[in-house]
């Protein structure tokens, strides 16, 4: 099970009950081949940088979900043969979070050794960035 | 030293370690439309002053925010 991050882009003109139609549709794909769906985000109409199928705006929905690469590969097909939806976006995330709490982790250790030899060092260290 | 620079040149410096910015995300259109100047194009690092890792990490948000229309490929 990865985390992936699901976002799609419906066409303006779909009514608002169309759209929640299309999210329970897409959630059920996902919990019927084992996955969960963490949170589901309507992030409102907007204006398109460019224009999609002659769509200046749409309707943009972010899923956060937990599934394998099946589940992803089978949402994306039920995506594409949709004909409301205009554009979708997988995202892996699993990477990005794992990142994350790699640098929390090293700025908490960091933090830690700093308070206890605080008035022995005189000088703080030098900042380094932690990348990979 | 041999060279003396007749001005005073700012060093640049990474923004995203600067500020301790850790996720570079492609939701962030706020964020990301700073390294794109006018045309569109991803601002080089020799203007922006990132660092590599973060130059690399910034490209790939957005080119993501490109593909899903939050930041044009291009400007008409």
């Amino acid at each position: 099970m990865r985390n992936y991050e699901i976002m799609f882009i419906v066409n303006p003109s779909v009514v608002e009950e169309d759209i929640d139609k299309i999210n329970t549709q897409i959630e059920s794909i996902i919990t019927a081949g084992g996955g969960t769906v963490a949170k589901v985000e309507k992030m409102g109409k907007r204006r398109l940088a460019y224009p999609v199928n002659k769509n200046r705006d749409g309707f943009y929905v972010l899923l956060t979900v937990q599934a394998t690469g099946e589940i992803v590969k089978e949402t994306e097909r039920r995506l594409r043969v949709m004909d409301s939806v205009i554009k979708y976006l997988t995202v892996r995330m699993d990477e990005e979070i794992r990142r994350q709490e790699k640098i929390k982790a090293h700025r908490q250790k960091r933090a830690l050794r700093r308070s206890t030899n605080a008035g022995a060092a005189a000088r703080p260290a030098p900042e380094q960035s932690i990348e990979e | 030293m041999a060279i003396q620079k007749q001005y005073y040149r700012r060093k640049k410096v990474c923004k995203f370690c600067v500020e301790r910015i850790d996720s570079i995300n492609y939701k962030d259109v706020k964020l990301l439309s700073q390294f794109v100047p006018e045309r569109a194009k991803i601002m080089p690092r020799r203007i922006s002053g990132v660092c590599s890792p973060h130059q690399r990490r910034l490209t790939d948000a957005i080119m993501k925010a490109r593909n899903i229309a939050l930041l044009p490929f291009a400007t008409e």
